[in-house]
């Protein structure tokens, strides 16, 4: 046989490259935009379009999918095109793939601002953007598969199986967490409800944490980390042992997101046993990584791209550590709802996969252009600036977390509440926010000193768009000396689809396992007899709530403890959420928890509240909502929104659609005519009167009769 | 600690099934690795560095 001569695409890299770091420059200026909003509430621009729950999920958007998700098309298309030793299947679906990625990113920048969002926490992006992403999800798993069909390397390295199962995880995670009924044009409600939503949800929100930010990275780590550092992986077998560990046990862990929620006990306890154990493939991983360097640690003196690995690892290290003890119950408790989470993401987003992204783009960039990095010391700079900045910003986050959880939990020696107003804690931690914008301000300053350094380098070399390689052709048939050759493993490593197949089997099990028993055991979600739908009104005034993200700062999930009931009132119950498409349990608290919000205040002080919170709370950081106020409520949607609800099982009468508006309009009236006594002139068509009409409403249904409720056991 | 792993309101064989399961998968993936030929992971961990 003879050699065949090929090249190596790498136009396409140097375009997901050049992407990723547009989309990180911009994404974390975004992040570091709310992260000032939460101390300087002026920052809020007085615009609907820029406050914080509006941008908050455009900062997650960007550096998860559009920051880190460039970085990983980056990486695979390199290091497949090297480790298949083919060149990518199909020019056309790799330019397809790429403008179609950059077009879905482009709809999330100009349509979460404008308020369409599912609330889903990082899948916010409504039904058409959803079918688009499938679409150019298909179109790389196409890209991807093809590359592999035609390969010179007869076995597949483990850095591919780590991109074919992100490749089939994330189908079948955005497939079934996209299950939306369309209302109309970029509005939809999702096909669950309540506790077997936010199940769907964290096991998707869980995994994509999984399967986008850590599987593909690992994948990343395992080719370029030997490549940067000139030596073989520490040990394959442990790199195999990882892999499929890592795999089947991350996807049981979800539910450790919904600890003491209603979510029913077992499933809360099989997360956290799963959470605890994922600490072992994990730390395998690190291990492994981090040992491929001995004999090789005189380098990392030198090379600034190891030293970003290094990094990378250890934060990898620290963040998957403290994920499983952040799953204890005990700690959960404490740590949940507060900074103390939003620290744990950043160690994982700014640590690992920012400096992992670094790194591979410093090793990157100046290999496809045929040239030296510009500037070793500027490279050197970003490491040291990079690194003040991920503590500036994890250590007052930290501080923060413990003071929300132990002031929110604090009781005097007569047994009352010793912070009761929650606004007291929000004003303790202002200081820790402002830390936290240093810190982000550090890190995004090395982004911006990258994006220079390696701008030059490009200038200064040029890209080698198709790099010349050669290879010998596969053999037709293989011969096998070792009887163990022939074993399932090394068929796997040759048989692409049936290892995808293998992978996806177990990936399905834990999610089986933990959503069959939710979605079709009755017992699992008790019903109130006295919980009913919401009104016309209402139903409106939750969209609107859903438009302006307050579920980013609010939670509406009382938790079983004496400091949350004695704060907030009765907890949540499964039962209490059945209607609602989607849930709103939120996963912060930046303020107060809202479940329990229905006729604690008067309409007159939520009407001032929207209008400028710091009149009804003085110090409050939440942004003022005028434009609810002078915008006219849009009726036309809701008989659309009622047959929907319909759909879904909402027991609405028939022939409601019909009469909703009039309905909506009266229950208007009536809190127009509640607010005119206290001096308020407002037009009864206004959004404001809808949510007010949604914050009244809430927890409300099982005050009425509390003895018939079931427990969430 | 182990308390709230107690509370499961009867439906200790999703645990118990849940752990066995992933037991045996780990054992098979053990097996599979302890037999593996020397050569070949020797092979497959160079093959980033051959490119």
């Amino acid at each position: 046989m003879q050699l065949e001569k090929f090249t190596y695409d790498n136009k396409i890299v140097r375009n997901f490259g050049i992407a990723t770091i547009v989309w990180g420059v911009i994404g974390m200026t975004v992040g570091l935009l709310i992260a000032m909003q939460l101390f300087k509430p002026g920052m809020n621009m007085g615009s609907q379009y820029t406050t914080f729950g509006r941008i908050r999920p455009l900062h997650t958007n960007a550096v998860i999918f559009a920051f880190v998700g460039n970085a990983i098309f980056m990486g695979v298309y390199y290091s497949l095109q090297r480790l298949l030793k083919a060149r990518m299947f199909s020019n056309a679906l790799s330019a397809i793939h790429f403008w179609g990625w950059q077009l879905i990113i482009l709809s999330a920048v100009i349509t979460l601002p404008l308020g369409f969002t599912t609330s889903h926490e990082y899948a916010e992006l409504e039904w058409p953007i959803d079918i688009a992403i499938t679409l150019i999800w298909v179109v790389f798993g196409i890209n991807m598969f093809g590359t592999i069909f035609k390969r010179r390397e007869r076995h597949l390295y483990v850095a591919i199986w780590f991109y074919i199962a992100t490749f089939v995880t994330i189908a079948v995670l955005h497939i079934v967490n996209s299950f939306e009924l369309p209302v109309s044009f970029m509005k939809s409600y999702y096909w669950y409800a309540g506790v077997q939503d936010a199940l769907v949800q964290w096991w998707y929100g869980h995994n994509a944490v999984a399967f986008f930010l850590t599987t593909p990275y690992l994948g990343m780590m395992y080719y370029f980390l030997p490549k940067m550092a000139n030596r073989p992986v520490y040990s394959y077998k442990l790199s195999i042992l990882h892999f499929w560990s890592l795999i089947f046990i991350y996807i049981w862990a979800g539910p450790h997101h919904l600890l003491y929620s209603s979510l029913p006990g077992w499933a809360q306890s099989l997360g956290i046993v799963f959470s605890i154990m994922l600490i072992a493939p994990s730390w395998g991983g690190m291990i492994n990584g981090l040992l491929t360097l001995r004999g090789a640690w005189d380098k990392v003196r030198e090379d600034v791209t190891l030293k970003f690995m290094v990094v990378a690892l250890t934060c990898y290290g620290m963040a998957t550590f403290e994920g499983p003890l952040l799953s204890i119950k005990q700690i959960n408790g404490v740590a949940h709802f507060t900074d103390w989470i939003v620290a744990h993401v950043h160690v994982g987003a700014l640590g690992w996969n920012g400096f992992l992204t670094f790194g591979v783009l410093y090793w990157l960039i100046p290999r496809i252009y045929k040239t030296e990095l510009y500037s070793k010391k500027l490279a050197g700079f970003h490491f040291w600036i990079g690194t003040l900045g991920i503590l500036f910003y994890a250590v007052p986050m930290y501080w923060a977390g413990f003071t929300q959880g132990l002031m929110w939990k604090e009781f005097t020696a007569e047994g009352l509440l010793k912070y009761p107003n929650f606004l007291a804690v929000t004003l303790q931690i202002i200081p820790m926010h402002v830390f936290r914008a240093v810190g982000g301000g550090f890190y995004l300053l090395g982004a911006i000193v990258m994006t220079f350094n390696l701008a030059k380098t490009m200038l200064k070399g040029s890209l080698q768009a198709n790099e010349a390689a050669e290879a010998m052709p596969l053999a037709p048939v293989m011969t096998e000396t070792n009887p163990m050759d022939q074993k399932w493993h090394r068929v796997l490593e040759r048989k692409p689809m049936k290892f995808m197949v293998f992978s996806l089997i177990i990936i399905l099990i834990g999610g089986m396992v933990e959503m069959m028993p939710t979605f079709t055991i009755q017992s699992n979600v008790p019903t109130i007899s006295s919980v009913k739908p919401y009104t016309a009104l209402e139903l409106q005034g939750r969209d609107l709530y859903i438009r302006e993200g307050c579920v980013n700062c609010h939670s509406q999930m009382v938790r079983p403890f004496r400091s949350e009931t004695e704060r907030y009132g009765e907890y949540s119950k499964a039962g209490e959420f059945v209607y609602d498409h989607p849930f709103l349990w939120g996963s912060k608290r930046t303020g107060p928890d809202l479940h329990r919000e229905g006729g604690k205040y008067s309409h007159a002080w939520h009407f001032n509240h929207l209008l400028d919170p710091t009149s009804m709370s003085p110090g409050s950081i939440m942004p003022p909502y005028p434009w609810l106020i002078d915008q006219k409520l849009d009726i036309s949607t809701t008989p659309a929104k009622i047959r929907a609800m319909q759909t879904l099982g909402v027991p609405y009468p028939e022939g409601f659609d019909k009469t909703a508006n009039d309905e909506l309009k009266k229950q208007a009236e009536e809190i127009i005519a509640d607010l005119k006594q206290n001096n308020i002139k407002v037009k009864s068509d206004r959004e404001i009167v809808a949510i007010i009409a949604y914050l009244q409403r809430l927890g409300t249904d099982i005050k009425a009769n509390k003895e018939t409720i079931p427990s969430n056991q | 600690m182990f308390e709230q792993l107690k509370n499961l309101a009867g439906r200790e064989y999703y645990l118990i099934s849940s752990l066995l399961l992933f037991m045996v998968f780990f054992i098979i993936v053990s097996i599979y690795l302890i037999k593996l030929s020397k050569k070949h992971i020797s092979n497959m961990s160079e093959l980033p560095l051959k490119d």
